[in-house]
């Protein structure tokens, strides 16, 4: 179990900053895991290009997560999202605990760590265990963004095979785009906790491949730092901006301005009969013709012929 | 496969040709029709179906992966009835890449397409193919086409008003025959050439409902579902050679993404402990034997990388016949190399089918990297591993 009592330098940059990169950068890894965090970048989850999947966030028994996973809830909550947290690892009181009461009336607690079996059969704990709990939450159908937090996805994995829970996930941070028509704001985001050192590189590996962004927590010296991996999501453009709005010149014509247009004489305008006689040439012409068409340079003067030049 | 004439390789052969033909004073070399082999519909010259040509090692009816590059160094393209299998890089960004390049080169060449997938959709998969690069002729055609739309026929033109009377071209898909195309990676297909083609697709959420039992001594209840659904469209559509009346024929091009996977059901990606009934080789070998009855070429993208049982990997690339790997160089310590700073990747030919062969065309080239320009996805030689190991 992770441990509290480390530094919290990295819990409260986080929550200035935010969680997921913008969508233009490829795979990016910190130069020096090891060196202490100097900045998060920063934009916000509700940016309408930021992906819709999952992240995980490692932690390890030293460098504890769950504060930055709070962080991120905050985040979330304080942007409208809604949030519906799956807890497992600890109790309501002691996850709740920390956030303000308009963060936590955003939070829709759906509580595993009282009772997961069913034992009481007081009818408050989730009927079904962990599998029910997370179809019930890739069931729900309520409209605009959210964000549902796993604390943890190592008791998932402890609790469910790994075929399993991966496929549940994956479900789960698909369902914007079963909801039909496709409109920026439906993103669902899928935040979840998992601890290094309780798996094996196997299901680690697993839930590395389908999570979208991994932060994996370490540090030195007492200070934590934060090793971050985004995969790009593949480019969709979805929604094709109209390229003629927003532009610093004028595309379109008035009405004078087009007559004007109409009336305009091309320099290499020929008159109709000419442009027939070019487009469908007869076959029975022995002989070429010259159309001679005068524009408005040429000075004609019938007076001045050039039969008198002895050239 | 259809045996076919073996038309023999190497110099040595071509020379005691010469002497045979000398020697008799009448040539025993007959110039054959093209024969082209991969089907044996009884009749005796087979129309050559569009992108594919017979290979000029052992006469196989190869097909394009999409890459004129790979292309060359798999022996001229893929056999067909042979299944591609590509190891995907760690972070499974380039290997995507490749598949897709497979499936334009399908639609391009007019050939029908099946595309399996556990994770996306494959009408979303379709939509980010990359655009083909035409050539001038059809590009033109393309441009025609789209200026006589805009204009109504009664509209006299003012500038350009020798056009006025060419013919309208109606509106049709740009297929062409030609063997290996390239690709624009920056644009997408455009959306005419997908409805134009023809492709089935299967993803897995939809045709399985989670909630099932499954029974552990069989095949994983996934890869059942999509051999039954490959195996319908080969005798629906008539691959496997079932409609001879069917004069046309054509080629299916099967692409399955990130087989292997714990999306797919598969536990290989988790656990060491895989005894003999791993569903995957059983899988492959069903599925080789339904491609090496019909028409068609496969592609799979496989995350080696996740597979945790060595004998394992050992057994699939055994069970393929063509099998690539990409490893690519973000996160490891040879990214920082400077010899590799041209480069995104190391691309590894691990594996060539010997086809009515005794030997198989392996390249000259050992050492290739691959880049991934802005447009193009290019594979080079490198000799940079010999240079490192001198210092």
């Amino acid at each position: 179990m992770p441990s509290d009592g480390c530094s919290n330098s990295l819990a409260v940059k986080a929550a200035a900053g935010a969680q997921f990169l913008g969508p233009n950068r490829g795979p990016r890894l910190s130069k020096n895991p090891r060196a202490p965090l100097t900045e998060v970048p920063t934009t916000t989850s509700a940016h309408p290009g930021s992906p819709c999947g999952s992240a995980s966030a490692k932690d390890s028994v030293e460098w504890e997560g769950r504060s930055l996973l709070k962080a991120l809830i905050k985040k979330s909550a304080l942007c409208g999202e809604q949030v519906h947290i799956l807890g497992c690892e600890v109790s309501e009181e002691e996850f709740r605990e920390g956030f303000d009461s308009n963060i936590n009336s955003r939070l829709v607690y759906h509580d595993l760590f009282r009772d997961p079996l069913n034992w009481s059969k007081t009818g408050e704990a989730l009927p079904g265990g962990p599998l029910e709990a997370l179809r019930a939450l890739c069931r729900r159908t309520d409209p605009g963004p959210v964000t549902i937090a796993l604390d943890s996805l190592s008791w998932l994995l402890l609790h469910l095979p790994c075929t399993t829970l991966c496929q549940t996930l994956h479900t789960l941070s698909r369902q914007d785009s079963c909801h039909g028509d496709s409109s920026p704001g439906e993103q669902v985001h899928v935040l979840g906790l998992l601890h290094e050192e309780l798996h094996g590189p196997g299901p680690l590996g697993a839930l590395s491949s389908l999570a979208q962004t991994e932060v994996t927590l370490s540090g030195a010296l007492g200070q934590a730092s934060a090793h971050i991996l985004y995969r790009r999501p593949q480019q969709r453009p979805s929604h094709q901006m109209d390229p003629t709005t927003h532009l610093t010149f004028n595309l379109r014509l008035s009405k004078k301005e087009r007559e004007a247009k109409d009336s305009l004489t091309l320099p290499f305008q020929f008159s109709s009969e000419k442009q027939q006689a070019l487009l469908c040439p007869g076959l029975g012409q022995p002989t070429s013709h010259i159309f001679y068409e005068p524009d408005a340079y040429d000075d004609l003067d019938q007076e001045d012929p050039d039969d008198d030049l002895d050239v | 496969m259809a045996a076919a004439a073996t038309c023999s390789t190497g110099t040595r052969s071509t020379g005691s040709m010469v002497v045979a033909a000398s020697r008799n004073n009448v040539t025993s070399f007959q110039r054959r029709g093209p024969r082209t082999s991969g089907t044996d519909s009884g009749c005796s010259r087979l129309v050559s179906i569009s992108g594919t040509r017979p290979s000029v090692r052992n006469g196989q009816l190869l097909v394009s992966t999409g890459l004129p590059a790979l292309d060359q160094l798999l022996g001229g393209g893929l056999a067909v009835g042979t299944v591609l299998l590509i190891e995907e890089d760690k972070y499974n960004i380039y290997s995507p890449l490749l598949f897709k390049y497979f499936l334009a080169e399908g639609i391009v060449t007019g050939h029908t397409l099946l595309v399996a997938s556990a994770k996306e959709d494959p009408a979303d998969i379709l939509q980010e193919l990359p655009a083909p690069l035409l050539d001038d002729n059809c590009k033109k055609e393309c441009d025609e086409d789209i200026c006589n739309h805009k204009t109504e026929s009664n509209v006299k033109m003012k500038i350009a008003w020798r056009y006025q009377l060419l013919p309208k071209i109606e509106a049709r898909p740009v297929s062409s025959s030609r063997f290996g195309h390239y690709y624009d990676v920056s644009k997408r297909i455009p959306q005419e050439l997908i409805e134009a083609s023809k492709w089935h697709g299967f993803f897995l959420p939809e045709k399985i409902s989670s909630t099932l039992n499954e029974d552990p001594c069989s095949l994983n209840h996934g890869y059942i579902k999509l051999l039954q659904f490959i195996q319908n469209i080969i005798y629906k559509e008539g691959f496997d050679g079932s409609n001879p009346q069917k004069k046309q024929k054509n080629i299916l091009r099967i692409g399955i993404q990130n087989l292997g996977s714990p999306l797919w059901g598969d536990d290989i990606c988790w656990t060491e402990n895989c005894d003999s009934n791993c569903s995957l080789t059983k899988f492959l070998y069903m599925l080789r034997g339904l491609l090496r009855t019909s028409l068609s070429a496969c592609i799979i993208t496989v995350p080696t990388h996740l597979i945790q049982n060595k004998a394992i990997i050992a057994r699939v690339t055994n069970l393929s016949d063509t099998v690539v790997g990409l490893e690519s160089f973000i996160g490891s310590e040879k990214e920082t190399n400077p010899l590799y700073k041209d480069y995104h990747g190391l691309i590894h030919i691990r594996q060539i089918p010997q086809l009515n062969n005794l030997i198989c065309d392996v390249s000259d080239v050992k050492d290739l990297a691959f880049k991934l320009k802005r447009k193009l996805f290019t594979i080079e030689g490198t000799w940079v591993q010999a240079l490192v190991r001198n210092y």
